[in-house]
């Protein structure tokens, strides 16, 4: 018998009805925009054009504009992929792996996570793209017959691999996206007023009425699509840290990053969510809905997907003495105490020390201080990046080669802009559609058991 | 059996009884009620996923775990096939004089391809399948069954005691009963 749970906490507070979700989540796109989203998006759009000009003056002046030299080939842009392609992974573990465990209080952050992904893998992909250089011939990358002969891709290439990852977890992503928002779109249809918004709410919702054979459809599809994206996920960044992992450079060549890319992707994938949605919750009026349950749990995740990174940075330290390989030894005592330990330190002690915090109930319970530590993770997993590729990059096997990189302004400019393409994405999706699944959680409003 | 279920339009259909819930339990108990005196429901609408419906009303467990299934096979072996063209037939590459076959570098590949193919396809049929497709026109019986209503609706047949049933729908729950007649409904 269905009854409703005495001891387990709702995850939706406030006794709300099916018709308070609706009006609720629908607000913002029924309304005409309020005066915090004007200045958020304005500022976005501000970035955007950062970014707009950092990267005409690239392609028109080439990648010399760039500090990237000999030995540091890969320098802020490939970190800010990493970076990104990280960010871009809390959306679909969220919604796929936290669907097959049954997490329900996944439902009301489900949705801006899924989008948050989707932007960010946008932005990742913006990096290789253009450190490409002639981006005109990006289509090389894919195994297409050419007219140079019969010269193919090659599968032996972790780049390539990355090039098909990355492709295939943008699509699918969308698609489980897209899906999942269709019934919320339908509601949308049946209550805006305007002839255009009938139109295009009509046109994306595609007929969509509730039925219970569309319903038990549309459960099987997401169960099957979580079950895909789950091994998909993981495929995605292990692909990503075997780009450093099978090259033969002290401090990357290390069977160990695939675990430790995952991890450190989940921790600043949740860093990220907590950044945007404590903001939304509080703009948006939706505390009832993301809840400190909420946040509790994700600074739990937080907490340990940063111990689980930070037990890999000892695991490699110990390698490197173990293995009694002296260039691996030096490459990580440089690391530490060489030219760039301010960014090795930096990384320590936001992503290992910084997240214990989380151990105390305060601390997770506390939206300023999630958001305060949200923002500290966020900084911490781009300086991992940084220290992986720069560090290992910047000392080569003869000291004549040694190098020191800095970013130069136009590469400061394509990170700082690519902030602006995701918050200008994600403010756009904010404004017109539900940032919160509406069926999902009008599915959850009793607590059942 | 065509792909697109045609369950799903309300076009070119006898009368339809349409009552309304607001409460899912109640609903559950008198879909239950309804079937087991032997009406047969068309359809249920709800704004939200409401578990069970499905098999009280007799709808057919869905293939599409199998198409699924079939979609992977078809891009795995898509996969494979592209990279033994491309890697051994067309142009073998030779590294470090090793025999050009099948290697474990090959997985990658041949596992977000087969992933594409799955989801893709999958996603393909669940449209098709549901009758989703742009521009299509929807079927309300009432603007609020994607917000907070929940609808049953029953085709009438000649056998059919219509007053018995409205009156049984009524004495289980239902907040509004109407008869729906070539897209125009009235209220009973």
């Amino acid at each position: 018998m269905i009854h409703d749970s005495l001891i387990r906490e709702r995850l939706v507070t406030g006794d709300k009805t099916a018709s308070d979700v609706t009006r609720d989540i629908s607000r913002p796109i029924l309304n005409q925009p309020t005066s915090a989203w004007k200045i958020g998006f304005t500022l976005s759009v501000v970035f955007l054009a950062i970014f707009v000009v950092s990267l005409f003056y690239t392609l028109w002046t080439g990648i010399g504009v760039w500090n990237i030299n000999k030995s540091v080939m890969w320098g802020w842009d490939i970190t800010n992929f990493v970076f990104w392609v990280g960010i871009g992974h809390a959306g679909t573990l969220i919604s796929a792996v936290l669907l097959l465990f049954r997490q329900k209080w996944r439902m009301s952050i489900n949705r801006s996570a899924e989008a948050m992904t989707i932007f960010a893998v946008v932005c990742a992909a913006m990096f290789p793209v253009f450190h490409m250089g002639r981006v005109w011939v990006g289509y090389w990358a894919l195994p297409l017959p050419n007219a140079f002969g019969s010269l193919w891709v090659n599968f032996n290439s972790p780049l390539l691999w990355d090039v098909f990852a990355i492709s295939t977890y943008f699509s699918v992503s969308l698609l489980f996206w897209y899906i999942g928002l269709i019934p919320d779109i339908a509601t949308i249809r049946d209550k805006v007023k305007t002839k255009t918004s009938k139109f295009w709410y009509g046109l994306f919702s595609m007929g969509w009425t509730g039925s219970t054979r569309s319903w038990a459809r549309y459960e099987l599809v997401s169960l099957i699509l979580a079950g895909l994206s789950t091994p998909l996920v993981l495929s995605v960044h292990t692909i990503v840290s075997t780009d450093f992992a099978t090259s033969v450079i002290p401090g990357w060549h290390t069977t160990i990053f695939p675990p430790y890319f995952v991890a450190g992707a989940i921790f600043s994938g949740f860093g990220m969510v907590a950044t945007l949605l404590i903001v939304a919750r509080k703009v948006m009026n939706y505390e009832n809905y993301i809840t400190i349950g909420h946040l509790e749990a994700m600074s739990k995740i937080i907490m340990v997907t940063g111990s689980i990174v930070g037990i890999a940075y000892i695991t490699e330290f110990f390698i490197a003495w173990y293995s009694g390989v002296e260039y691996e030894q030096y490459a990580f005592t440089n690391r530490m105490f060489g030219p760039y330990w301010w960014a090795y330190w930096s990384m320590m002690s936001c992503n290992l020390l910084a997240p214990q915090v989380f151990w105390m109930k305060w601390a997770r319970t506390t939206p300023w201080f999630i958001f305060t530590m949200s923002i500290v993770v966020n900084v911490g997993m781009w300086f991992e990046r940084f220290v992986i590729i720069v560090t290992s990059l910047h000392r080569d096997y003869l000291p004549s080669s040694w190098v020191m990189y800095s970013g130069s302004l136009t590469e400061i400019g394509l990170f700082l802009g690519t902030f602006g393409i995701f918050f200008t994405c994600f403010f756009l999706f904010a404004k017109f559609l539900p940032v919160i699944n509406m069926a999902e959680v009008k599915s959850i409003l009793r607590n059942r058991e | 059996m065509g792909i697109l279920d045609k369950n799903l339009s309300l076009r070119n259909r006898n009368k339809i009884l349409v009552g309304v819930w607001e409460d899912e339990d109640a609903l559950i108990h008198a879909a239950e009620v309804l079937v087991h005196k032997g009406i047969n429901i068309h359809d249920i609408y709800t704004p939200y996923p409401v578990h069970g419906l499905d098999r009280i009303i007799g709808v057919k467990r869905s293939r599409l775990a199998r198409v699924a299934f079939l979609c992977g096979t078809t891009g795995l072996i898509l996969m494979i096939s592209m990279i033994y063209y491309m890697y051994v037939v067309d142009w073998p590459i030779n590294v470090g004089n090793k025999p050009v076959r099948f290697t474990p570098s090959w997985i990658p590949v041949m596992f977000e391809g087969t992933v594409l193919c799955t989801a893709f396809g999958m996603g393909f049929f669940f449209f098709w399948r549901n009758r989703l497709l742009h521009g299509v026109k929807n079927d309300l019986l009432d603007d609020r069954q994607t917000d907070d209503r929940m609808i049953v609706a029953i085709e009438t047949t000649e056998s059919m005691n219509q007053s018995e049933v409205i009156e049984m729908m009524k004495s289980n729950g239902a907040v509004e009963t109407r008869e729906y007649v070539n897209g125009v409904q009235t209220v009973i």
